[in-house]
Order: C-alpha cells, then structure tokens, then sequence
C-alpha cells in the first residue's frame, strides 16, 4: 500500500523513481560537480545574505531606542512564585536598562 | 556455529539504558527539589548522569558501526527510520508550542486588551536580528548540503570546511540569540506573550545547541576518517537534524516574530 502510494507521488511529482526508497539509499550517487554547485551558492548567495542582513542589523541599531514609561500592569510582570535564583525577583537574563520590575525600572 | 548468518545487529548487553533512565529520574526528581526547595544537587547529578550516559552509549554505537562492521545495510535502514521517527516526534513537540501560541493570539482576551501582541509589549523588530537569524540559519542549510555532497565525492577537505562553517553558522546564531534574550524589553514573566515566545524560542535555541554538538561531534569523526563516500549514516542524521531545527525557525519567524508583532 506504501509503495502504490509512493509511486503515486512520484508521478504526482513528475519524479521517475523506480522505488520509494531510493532517496535515502546511503549509495545515493552526488552528481557530478554537484559539491560544487553548493560551494557556490555558500560564497554567492547564502553567505553574502549573511552580510547584507548583518550590515541592516549594524545600520539599525544606530538609532537609540527609548524605553517606555513603566506602568504597572496587572497581566505583565507576574510574579505567582519566586524564580528559584537570586533574590527570585529577576529573569534569567535580566537586563535593568529595558526590563521593569513589578515595581519599575531599577534605575529610576 | 560461530559466527552469525544473518545481517542483522544482535546488540550486547549494555547498561546505559538503565542508567538513562536512572538519569531521567535525577532530572525530573532534581527539577522539584530545585524549584520547591532550592536544593540542587539531585538535578545536577541527573544532569552529569545524563551527559555520560548519552556519551558512552552513542560512544558505543560508533565502536559497533564504525570499527565492529556491524551496521549493514538493513541495520543502517532501521536506524534511518529510527531517525526519522524521532524527528517526527520532536515535530509534535513543538506542535504543542505553536498550538499554546495560535490558542492565546489568536482570540486575545480583555485581560490584555483584546489584541495581540497584549498591552505594554513592545515585540521584537522581525526585520532586525530576527532577519538576521532567518539568513543565518538558510547559509547553514547551505553549507551543510555543500559538506554532505563533498563527502559523498570523496572531497576531505571541502568537506571538513563546509562542515565548519555549518558548526560557526550555528554558535552565531546561538550568540545573536542569546544577545536578543538580554535585550528584549518583555521577559518569560510577562503574561501570556512571554510564556509563548520564551517557551517556544527558547526550546528551539537548546535544539539548535544539540544539533551543532551533533554536526561538532560529526566533524571530528570525519578528521578521525570514520566516514566513507558511500556510508556516513551519522552525517545524514546530524544533517537532517540541522534542517529540522531550521525549518522550526522559519515556522518560529513567520509566526511568532511576524505575523504575531
């Protein structure tokens, strides 16, 4: 049942695959120069996107961010049992410039 | 008879999956202790217990593939479909993360305003560093490929190389993470949208840190001439791992760090 459901997909594909199987075969044959193909899109496309989204990051993080004003919220900051480090009052990567405590900003 | 006439693996007795499940025990056990009583010793002795296990079984498995010719190829085909049937159920996993996310964004309750993302959360820019870790993540996709195709036509160096750069894309996508958790303005206390974002997120970047330990370890069995041209069963598995954990991402970016800002 598995195979005429496969031979299905492959025909539903446009693949001609003698058996489901055949891509998962460990002998599966790398077409001649195909190692190069890859090689290529890694220098040409993917890591140069890599430094085009690097260089958008760079510009964007010129801008200096406000932080917003701290209202107490009843649904944010909830604290039903102490996290079970510190003083139990801080998340695990606690940043006191952007994150508030229930009670507001620590530096303020 | 001395010797078997089948091609199938009879594995020897082993006492790593006692002591796995011994471990699982620690950790769940050390987990309650930690939380409710901030006694840690039981968690980290599950942990290292853990860490051993996974060490000297999988040590195993490569002693009884690798230098005991074990693994033909039916023994190789079940443990394909073994790979593949835990990717599956690590699918499900994060089915139920994304299931947790669609259920609150979706129908956002009055309590936090009626729409999402909830009042008071400023949500990541999605074309910032979330972009960024999009890019990342598809190079990876590509160096990996790169790697496999120049492992299969014998090629050691490029393969070696390719296989760094996989390794490197994967720690820099951990870094820029870890980096976006420190400046994020809402944290994992923050309501409903905290929860989902730092639960999903969260068990993704541990899996992107399992899936380069595992493309690490492939590395250094492939400088150790473990793998062939034709049998690297354990490559195929690191890399079919790796493209799982990017496609969570592109679901992750499309549905949490855009759709849901």
């Amino acid at each position: 049942m598995a195979a005429a459901v496969g031979s299905r997909l492959s025909r539903l594909l446009g693949w001609s695959r003698p058996q489901l199987g055949r891509p998962m075969s460990s002998a599966a044959h790398s077409g001649e120069g195909s190692a190069r193909m890859w090689k290529i899109l890694t220098f040409f496309v993917a890591l140069p996107g890599v430094g085009v989204s690097m260089l958008n990051v760079y510009l964007k993080s010129q801008k200096e961010h406000e932080r917003p004003e701290f209202v107490a919220y009843p649904h944010l900051r909830i604290r039903t049992k102490p996290f079970p480090w510190g003083d139990g009052n801080h998340t695990l990567f606690h940043n006191s410039h952007v994150n508030p405590l229930p009670t507001g900003y620590e530096d303020e | 008879m001395t010797h078997q006439t089948h091609a199938y693996h009879m594995v020897n007795p082993s006492p790593w999956p006692l002591t796995g499940a011994l471990s699982a025990f620690l950790l769940t056990s050390g987990l309650i202790m930690w939380f409710h009583f901030y006694y840690t010793l039981l968690l980290a002795t599950g942990l290292l217990a853990s860490a051993m296990t996974m060490f000297q079984w999988w040590r195993d498995v490569v002693r009884e593939g690798t230098y005991q010719g074990h693994h033909t190829p039916p023994v190789q085909k079940g443990l394909r479909y073994g790979m593949v049937l835990f990717i599956i159920s690590e699918i499900f996993f994060f089915a139920g993360f994304f299931w947790a996310f669609y259920h609150s964004s979706l129908a956002p309750t009055p309590q936090t305003g009626g729409h999402w993302p909830p009042t008071g959360i400023l949500p990541l820019n999605p074309m910032e560093v979330p972009l960024l870790n999009t890019a990342v993540l598809l190079a990876s996709g590509v160096t990996i490929t790169w790697a496999h195709h120049s492992l299969m036509e014998a090629n050691r160096k490029e393969s070696a190389q390719a296989l760094l750069m996989t390794i490197a894309l994967g720690a820099y996508f951990t870094y820029l993470q870890m980096s976006e958790y420190s400046e994020t303005s809402f944290t994992i206390s923050d309501g409903i949208y905290g929860s989902t974002f730092f639960m999903a997120t969260g068990f993704h970047g541990l899996h992107v840190i399992i899936g380069t330990t595992f493309l690490a370890t492939c590395y250094i069995r492939q400088q150790m001439y473990h793998f062939t041209s034709s049998h690297h069963f354990g490559f195929e598995a690191a890399a079919w791992y790796w493209h799982f954990v990017d496609v969570v991402w592109l679901f992750l970016y499309i549905s949490i760090y855009w759709w849901g800002s």
